[in-house]
Order: C-alpha cells, then structure tokens, then sequence
C-alpha cells in the first residue's frame, strides 16, 4: 500500500536501471533531504545540532569511505583512524601555511594527502588478503598515529602538541572557529556529505565500482576477466582514504574545534569499522543508519534519565548506554547479518506487497 | 495496544531528545565533567567525590550559598574529548553558570567556545598555564595554581631554591605524551637553558601508562639526578612501582600534585618511602572544614565515598573538597557583589576574578594549613598559590618544606607570551580590555 509498485512501467533498460526504479524511494529521500535541509534547522538546539546531527553526519561519511574499501572492493582496512587524521592534520598545515586559502579548498586537497596514504598503505593489498591485509592497515594505524605525537612540524610545534583550528570564513560567514554559528557549521558539513554521498553513489553503480565489486567476490575470476588487480584495488583504497580524509578535516573542523594525536587512535578505526559493518557493508544507505545506531543512541539514551527526573548518577547512565547499546548491536546482528540497510531492504520488500504475506 | 506502547516509547524518545529540559529557576547550576568510568577514574572519582561533597555538605548545613540550593550535576566522560564537546552543550542548554572540563583535553576544545558563550571555565589547579593571563582569557580560571608554577616550584625546592646547583646535573622529566604532560615542558626547557642543566623528556604514551619498562629501562641506563613526573591515573601507579623495582632512589623522584595520591603509594607502602610530591593542599581529616563534610555527607549516607578504602584521608579527597571550596567562595563573592543570590555567569565570573582566601577567611572556612592563602584579580585568573612538598613516609604523607614560591620572572614572560599567540591564532578574540591592573 504505502510502496506500491503496480503501475509503474518500465520502458527501456534506462529506466529500469535509474538510479530510482521506484518512485516511492525518492519521495522518502525527498523527506528525509527535506528533514536535513529545512526541518531541522528551524527546531533543533545547539545541543541537537553539536552532539547528534553534525557528528552523526560526519561518522557517517567516515563509514562511507571505509565502506567503500571494504564493502564494494573487500579491502579489510583498519586504518581509518589515522586516515582521518591525515586529513584533518593536513588540512591544519594548510590553512595555517596558507592564511587566505578557501576552506572548501583546503579541506579538498587535505583528502589528496590521506589518500595517498592511503595508497601508499593498500600496496601490499597486492599481495596479501583478508585479515592479513588487516594487520597491514593496523601498521598504517600506528605508524602514523605515532608521526602525529612525534612531528611537531604538524601542529606547529604548539607547546600542548594538539591542533586548534582558526576562525574561518566563507562568503562572508564564518564556518569554522569558535565563533562559527553552528548552523553554518551544520550546512556546510551537510552539504559535504550530500555531495560526496552523491558522487559514491554514482562511482559505485558505474564501471570502476562494478570492477571493485568483482575484486571483492573473486579476485581471480577478475583478473580472468580481464580486470587489473592492481588498478582497482590502490583505486578503490584512493577514493575510500580521500572520502575518509575528507571525512578526518571536517571531524576537526567543523565538530571538535581542537584534537590532539590520541583523537585518531585505534579506538577511532574500530568505531568507524563498527558503522559499516553495522549499517551493512556493501551500501551506502547502512552508514547512515550505522551511525544513527552508535553514535546518535548513546546521546537520546543518555539524555532519558534526565527527562524523566530518574535519579540516576551520571556514570550509572554511561554503564547503563554501553549495556543497552551491546545489546542492540548483538540484537540486530542476530537479526539481520549483513547490517540495518539490509533490514530496511526487507522492510521495504514487505511494504511493497503487504497486505499479502508472500 | 503493542503498537501503541511502541509509539510512545518513540515517541518519549524523541521529546527526550528535542526538548532540553526545564530550566528550574531556584538553584545555581555548576554542573561537573567527572570520569567515574574509563581510564583515568582511579583518580578522577576521589576528586568528584571531594567536590560533589563539599556541595553537598554546604546544601545540608547552610541550605546551598546564599539561601540558594547548588545543582552540582554531574556529566560523565570518562575523559573522552567526544563527551566533553557534548556535556559542555548539554549543560550549556539546561542554564549551567559555569563549565568545569576536567580534561585538558576538554579544555582545548572548550576554551575557544567559553569565549563566544561568555561561561566561566573552572578549571582548579589544571588546564592552560597561559589562563593566569585574565586579559587575554576573559572567561577562563584555573586556582589555586598552575602547572608551570607547578614546575617552577617543583625545580625550586629539589634544587633548594638556588637553580643554578643543578647544573651540570641531569633531569628526567617523566609525562604523559598527552597535552596535558606537555604543558610544564616549554617552562623546563627554558629553566634548562638558563641555569645549564640538562633537561631529559621521556614520554609515557596512553597505551603505555602500566608497563613503563621501557621508560625506566631508560631512566636506568642515564641516570638522572631527578626524575620529575607529570602522571596522571594509571601512569602514577605504574611509574612508582616500575621505580621501586627498578630501585630508583626515592628520594630523587619528585611528582606534580596529582602523585600525591595515598592509593598509588600504599601499593609500594615502606618501599616508597622518601617519594615526594608538590601539593598545593594537605590533607587534614581533624580540620573542621573536613568535620562538617564527615558530618553532614559522608555520615548521612549522602556521599560517593568509598569508606572502607579510606578515601576520606585521601589527599586526592580533600584536594577536591578545596576546588568546591574555591568555588564556593567565588559564588559567595558574586551575589554579596550583585546583591542577590541568584547570579548570571557575568557575575559569577566577577565574583572568581575577586577571591580572597587570605588566612582569617581560610580559618573561618575550617582550612587552615589545608591550602595556601591566595587572591585572583581580573588580570590574575590563577592565584598563584604556594604549594608545599609532601613526603611520602610508608604510610601517609607529611609536609617537608615550607610553602614553596615560583619563579614568577620566569614564568610570566612565558605566559605573555603563550597568551598573546593564543589570542592571534583565535581571531577575532574578544579580550578583557575593562582589566585596568
């Protein structure tokens, strides 16, 4: 009833292959963009926007770049972290090299030096696989963690070794800084995300992403095939670091204000690894699930307590939220393995013929 | 009925999260940044444990300050950075006069922001050295002391007040690779390189704070004459045990305030005896200040404490009742100024830069040899509270010295200087250009 599908024809392989074969998909993004665009500006509170809508996002895009390398090209990478320290790093260099430099531009070409990182680090993607490989990006982890703490040149030799960032204005609003209106911040992150998100959708559907999704289902066949091993992988390990870099400038940028090396320690990697796996490898739609799920839930959970006038310590509340959320990590999983966006998908398949049950 | 059971279990969810609460309009708010979970709480939860009960006893004797009821609510984040930005909205929202970041870390994030949101920052005997600077950081303190008068002092007594009979000599300066360790080193470096010793950084990683053998393994084979730590949590604990094992003498080993914390030393007991540490308070459970506490929180069942343990004679403990007492003090000062009990943050703000702890008012309070006498002004948010070396004897720690002065020719170019770069690096940067002092 509410996903009809009766009535709507497909002509041509045009519009079976468009990017929504049912029109009900883009009314629901419609809403959603309508939520994100017009809704939740006019509503939501500073509080709303700094610890739920404006990190949600940013995971969320943190996941998409990892997604990218180990959902669509089978690239286990645990490195993620340190990518997005990368970016925000090199970002910081940047703008503080060059004062006048448009911060759409420096947080672009920041990407540029977290994914050759990236590459550098997928080389031996090469020749070894799997968990293997992991342990390899687990290295990237540490080396470059451990090159944040010990080059003072990447945080100016500031006393406290952690970056601030500047204030910084764009077309006459200042989006980055303490001064910055957090809802520029919003819309500038949010626009980001669109973007990017747009582009990996497109990547993905196309040819470089029907050669990653060969690499990840059978790389000998692939090379059989006559798809090179070596093309697709160190790509597909540029665009997942660039996205992650990306991802690492505005987490600094637009979100925390300061960070110092800690920020993008192992802990990082696996939260944004959680996301994807979470939301589901293999799609673009999970990452935002996944991070509604880790990173949006703990905030709402935390904030019921209060609400209620439950009297609750704090702490308590913090014990209480791991628990609640292991548990629903564990639920869902046992549920659904491949992630929250293949449950949607069923979901979705059932809407689509309900009432009937089959 | 199952649907709607869910829906408005979402439904709570979601006002949960969209409305911010009520803002109750007869208490003053000074929430709390603690860590009671994660990896620092083996100290961070004494300290909460002292401030939330002086709070608390202050509530029960007198009914709050001034007649006013204080909220001091606590907001976990088990030091993690990511909390800190989110308690620091959150209490934001709900009306809180102050912030309280508990984590230099924190600080960094937050300092910028307390600027532009005109909120006190509270950071007792923390933070960024250069926040003594009132002019500069409008909205920021850090009582009674710094970290580099912290150091200062620290270099002072080991060299018995004349620096210039260390040279020559060789100083390990054992910290956490973290902002917070790093502070004290630009004032070491420049004390090296005036008075010609020889300065050793030998930094503790996060990951590494249990098993320093690498750390001591290094000690060892140089051999410093001092070795000054700058720990924090489990780091304190590893390093006092990696010394005794490694059979560093004790005597030559000197901690920030924070080592001295009674746990960490009953661990090694007799063996550690000759540990010393800069203390700006002593711990005094006889006082009457610490009476009161006993009376109306820790024995009416309202406090935290861990009893059994004896937390209560913690110097840990009692350093975080001095921090509400501070506090507390510069609340007072603030609504006897603006005349009611109900103050702004622009307010409470006046009220910190005009404490006055001399002897009378820390006699009256109960604290008498429990922390150095100490005044702030609008350009002197730290106070510069002398602090004295405690001694670690193998089962409690005693006071060594007299209170110990820093070097403030040394120190205030320094935070001039830190503060005039801080301000250029945040511009636009809203200074306090009413401070005439």
């Amino acid at each position: 009833m509410f996903y009809r599908i009766a009535g709507q024809y497909k002509t041509s392989y045009h519009t079976d292959y468009a990017l929504f074969p049912v029109k009900q998909d883009a009314w629901l993004l419609a809403l959603i963009l309508l939520f994100a665009f017009v809704v939740f500006p006019l509503t939501a509170s500073d509080f709303m926007f700094r610890a739920l809508l404006i990190p949600v996002l940013i995971y969320a895009l943190a996941a998409l770049g990892l997604n990218i390398l180990t959902g669509y090209a089978g690239q286990l990478s645990l490195g993620t972290g340190a990518f997005m320290g990368v970016g925000a790093y090199a970002c910081y260099k940047l703008i503080t090299i060059f004062p006048d430099l448009n911060i759409i531009v420096a947080i672009a070409l920041s990407g540029f030096f977290s994914a050759a990182a990236g590459v550098a680090f997928g080389l031996p993607s090469l020749r070894i696989k799997g968990f293997y490989l992991a342990i390899a990006t687990l290295a990237a982890q540490f080396f470059l963690l451990w090159l944040f703490q010990k080059w003072a040149w990447l945080y100016n030799y500031n006393a406290s070794g952690a970056i601030q960032v500047p204030n910084m204005q764009l077309f006459g609003v200042t989006v980055a800084g303490a001064q910055a209106p957090v809802l520029a911040q919003y819309f500038f992150v949010l626009i980001v995300v669109c973007v990017i998100t747009m582009f990996a959708v497109n990547i993905t559907r196309g040819r470089i992403g029907r050669t990653w999704k060969a690499v990840r289902d059978m790389d000998i066949a692939a090379e059989l095939v006559g798809i090179n091993l070596m093309k697709a992988k160190l790509s597909a390990f540029f665009v997942s670091s660039y996205i992650v870099g990306i991802a690492g400038a505005l987490f600094v940028f637009m979100w925390r204000g300061a960070a110092e090396a800690d920020l993008f320690d192992i802990q990082l990697s696996f939260r944004v690894l959680f996301i994807a796996i979470i939301g589901g490898l293999g799609s673009i739609l999970g990452n935002y699930l996944g991070a509604l799920l880790i990173v949006a839930l703990p905030v709402l959970i935390g904030t019921v307590p209060a609400a209620f006038g439950l009297p609750i310590s704090s702490a308590m509340v913090e014990h209480l939220n791991t628990m609640i959320i292991g548990a629903l990590i564990i639920g869902f999983l046992i549920i659904e393995p491949h992630g929250l966006a293949r449950f949607w998908a069923l979901i979705r398949e059932k809407l689509i013929i309900w009432p009937f049950p089959h | 009925m199952k649907f709607t059971f869910k829906a408005a279990l979402l439904s709570t969810i979601l006002a949960a999260g969209l409305a911010a609460p009520a803002l109750a309009q007869d208490t003053l708010k000074l929430p709390n940044m603690s860590y009671r979970t994660g990896p620092f709480a083996a100290l961070g939860t004494p300290h909460m444990n002292g401030q939330l009960d002086y709070m608390t006893m202050l509530n029960e004797r007198d009914g709050g300050i001034g007649g006013v009821r204080i909220a001091f609510d606590e907001c976990e984040t088990g030091y993690n950075t990511e909390k800190g930005v989110e308690c620091y909205e959150k209490t934001k929202s709900e009306g809180a006069l102050l912030t309280q970041p508990w984590s230099t870390g924190i600080t960094l994030q937050v300092l910028p922001r307390t600027n532009v949101d005109e909120i006190p920052m509270y950071a007792p005997g923390y933070g960024f050295s250069a926040m003594q600077d009132g002019k500069t950081f409008k909205w920021a303190f850090n009582p009674p002391t710094s970290y580099w008068d912290g150091a200062s002092m620290i270099m002072n007594a080991i060299s018995n007040g004349n620096l210039d009979s260390l040279k020559g000599k060789k100083v390990a300066f054992l910290h956490l690779d973290h902002p917070y360790g790093k502070e004290p080193l630009p004032l070491l470096q420049a004390l090296a390189e005036t008075h010609g010793f020889e300065l050793l950084p030998v930094p503790v990683g996060l990951s590494e704070m249990q098993t320093q053998s690498a750390q001591w393994l290094q000690i060892r084979r140089e051999r410093p004459d001092f070795v000054v730590m700058w720990g924090w949590g489990a780091m304190n604990a590893g390093a006092i045990t990696e010394a005794v094992k490694t059979r560093y003498p004790m005597d030559q080993f000197v901690s920030v305030w924070w080592g001295a914390h009674e746990a960490d030393l009953n661990l090694v007991g007799e063996a550690g005896k000759g540990f010393r540490a800069l203390s700006w308070n002593f711990a005094d459970s006889n006082s009457k200040l610490m009476q009161d506490v006993k009376k109306h929180a820790v024995d009416a069942g309202k406090s935290q404490l861990n009893q059994g343990a004896g937390e209560f004679d913690y110097t840990a403990y009692q350093r975080g009742i001095l921090m509400s007492v501070i506090l507390a003090e510069g609340v007072k000062v603030a609504q006897e100024h603006a005349g009611t009990p109900m103050i702004t943050r622009e307010q409470l703000r006046w009220g910190l830069e005009n404490i006055k702890l001399d002897e009378a008012r820390l006699e009256e309070l109960g604290a008498t040899g429990m922390m150095a006498p100490f005044s702030m002004s609008c350009s002197n948010h730290t106070g510069h509270a002398s602090a004295w070396m405690v001694e670690w004897d193998g089962a409690k720690f005693n006071k060594v010295s007299d209170l110990v002065e820093a070097d403030r020719s040394v120190i205030d170019p320094l935070v001039e200087k830190a503060a005039a770069d801080y301000a250029s690096a945040n511009q636009p940067w809203q200074m306090n250009d009413d401070c005439a002092q």
